[in-house]
């Protein structure tokens, strides 16, 4: 009697086993054994990455909180820590990204010595990678930006000269809201945390001086909207 | 019941107690069963008819350890850092995929808010794309934490808004506005789930225990923005495209039938990074940062530009406001 009361417990407590055991093995995950590597992290923090990344004291604006802040460089390595960061996103990083295809940088490999031509069907033939919306709209010629006898130095209405890095100065000569913004933190974009040093792009990390608009693109692709009915959003 | 507290005679008047060592309900139900199951596989390895690989017995006591545990919230360091350790260790068995599971606290004094410009915003959703590849989202259902909805100029009406527009843009006399979880002050989808599987931290963020949920969806339905998604069935992320940096309770894998949503990437976030839709983001539209720092960017915007939140009439203190330039 005892036995089989014994057998009957086994019985009821293995079912109970098997139950659970089933359902368990229904909630994990499909098991695909690809022996392919994990994806190697590209974004990862790489600790002190933000260190390595060249970057420069704003001069003139102070940022959220009277707090200097930096920008980024545009010297050393030409796919710096910033092109490779954002090596899924298209952004017009102007130099940093692109120096590999503009033949014609540095400047200073034909204008070295020599002053610039201010209004020449020459001067469109030699600078075919430019398309020169921004000063067809603002009836700008060269020198109105560049140095006339240093075309990589801008030159400013003050008189002063600051380098291509500190292009927000020229830049916020005119676009002074934008400037107000992009020192506050509204506009532009702040790299790698919201956390410790605050490096900032760049007027020309996104916008190409001489075309400053993005261009238009095909958008990454469209949800597949598992939405509740004819109730939105 | 404290240690010191404990009854002289063990099995006295306590029904708590297994083989004279005292242990909770919970454990004890898994202590018993587990017991029938190794009894069960040792009969199962003696037999001739299915043998079981060490890896298949591996697998079902780790998985079996996983249903017993208990809630997040409930568990001291020490069992964070087990059920953490099984997890990695499942996930290097079942998919061979070597992850890293952080159980990362909120800073003191953190308060994450988010801002989004409705005049910089282009469409482009690389916010998606970063998303979907940071978060481990579900590759064949294709699900997105982020929407982006484009509305033709001068008027904000998302019934008219159009999320799944695939052409160039921007398209001309139309903005793009993005909505995600808004990691509300007082969220409705926390109030009414039944079993405690999703709460607020103390960061502000939403997060949701995956092994805790029991997917009823009454949070999905509680939601007045539908920032949360369900899984329908096991999500399916090939292992070369996994995100091995993961979070207990962000992106780490998810099973069938429990719900998930944003949260703000509270593994880089907590980590002092960026969400991965503010780095991605082309335009510089995606503000983030702590809303408690007076000197953080965020705070800025709060300040000087016209802001306002979605559906405010709600009183659900969204911590995501839409601005303009």
């Amino acid at each position: 009697m005892t036995r089989r009361r014994a057998c009957a417990a086994a019985l009821s407590l293995g079912l109970v086993w098997a139950v659970f055991a089933c359902r368990q093995a229904d909630r994990l995950p499909p098991n695909d054994r690809a022996v392919v590597a994990p994806r190697a992290d590209t974004t990862a923090p790489a600790p002190g990455s933000l260190t390595m990344l060249p970057a420069a004291p704003v001069t003139g604006w102070l940022g959220p909180g009277e707090r200097p802040f930096e920008v980024t460089l545009r010297t050393g390595d030409p796919v710096s820590a910033l092109a490779r960061r954002f090596g899924t996103i298209t952004l017009r990083t102007s130099l940093r990204a692109h120096t590999p295809d503009l033949g014609q940088y540095p400047c200073t490999s034909c204008h070295l010595g020599r002053r610039m031509v201010l209004a020449d069907e020459r001067v469109a033939d030699a600078h075919q990678n430019i398309t020169p919306i921004h000063p067809a709209q603002t009836g700008a010629a060269c020198a109105t930006c560049h140095a006339p006898d240093n075309v990589e130095l801008l030159a400013l209405k003050s008189g002063d000269r600051a380098t291509l890095d500190h292009a927000y100065r020229l830049c916020a000569q005119c676009h002074f809201s934008q400037a107000e913004a992009w020192a506050g933190g509204g506009h532009g974009k702040r790299l790698d945390g919201w956390q410790g040093r605050r490096v900032v792009m760049g007027c020309g990390d996104c916008h190409d001086p001489h075309t400053p608009t993005l261009e238009p693109r095909i958008p990454f692709r469209a949800p597949q909207l598992q939405r509740p009915r004819g109730d939105a959003p | 019941m404290r240690p010191d507290q404990a009854p002289a005679v063990p099995n006295a008047g306590d029904d708590r107690t297994v083989l004279q060592k005292r242990v909770d309900r919970r454990r004890a139900l898994g202590i018993l069963l587990g017991g029938v199951a190794v009894g069960a596989q040792a009969m199962t390895a003696c037999s001739p008819v299915a043998p079981m690989t060490d890896e298949a017995r591996e697998t079902r006591l780790l998985a079996w350890r996983e249903y017993i545990k208990g809630n997040y919230r409930s568990m001291t360091d020490a069992e964070r850092a087990e059920t953490i350790a099984r997890l990695e260790r499942l996930a290097k068995v079942t998919r061979g995929a070597d992850v890293k599971i952080q159980s990362t606290r909120a800073q003191p004094g953190v308060m994450f808010g988010y801002a989004f410009n409705i005049s910089k915003c282009k469409g482009f959703r690389n916010c998606v794309e970063a998303c979907i590849n940071e978060n481990n989202l579900d590759r064949r259902a294709g699900t997105q934490y982020i929407r982006i909805f484009e509305m033709e100029d001068g008027v904000i009406d998302l019934d008219e808004a159009d999320a799944t527009f695939q052409h160039e843009v921007p398209a001309d006399g139309h903005f793009y506005m993005g909505t995600q979880c808004f990691q509300c002050a007082d969220p409705p989808c926390v109030k009414v789930c039944p079993v405690g599987a999703t709460w607020q931290e103390p960061d502000g963020i939403t997060v949701i225990d995956y092994d805790w949920c029991i997917g009823c969806r009454y949070c999905m339905a509680a939601c007045p923005y539908w920032a949360r998604r369900f899984n329908w069935s096991a999500p399916d992320v090939p292992v070369a495209e996994l995100n091995p940096n993961q979070h207990y309770l962000g992106n780490r894998a998810r099973k069938m039938g429990v719900v998930e949503k944003c949260t703000f990437c509270i593994h880089r976030t907590r980590q002092g990074r960026l969400p991965a839709c503010a780095e991605a983001c082309p335009t510089g539209a995606r503000v983030f940062g702590n809303l408690l720092d007076p000197s953080s960017e965020i705070r800025w915007v709060l300040a000087n530009k016209k802001v306002f939140r979605l559906k405010e009439d709600l009183k659900t203190e969204p911590r995501f406001w839409y601005f303009t330039d």
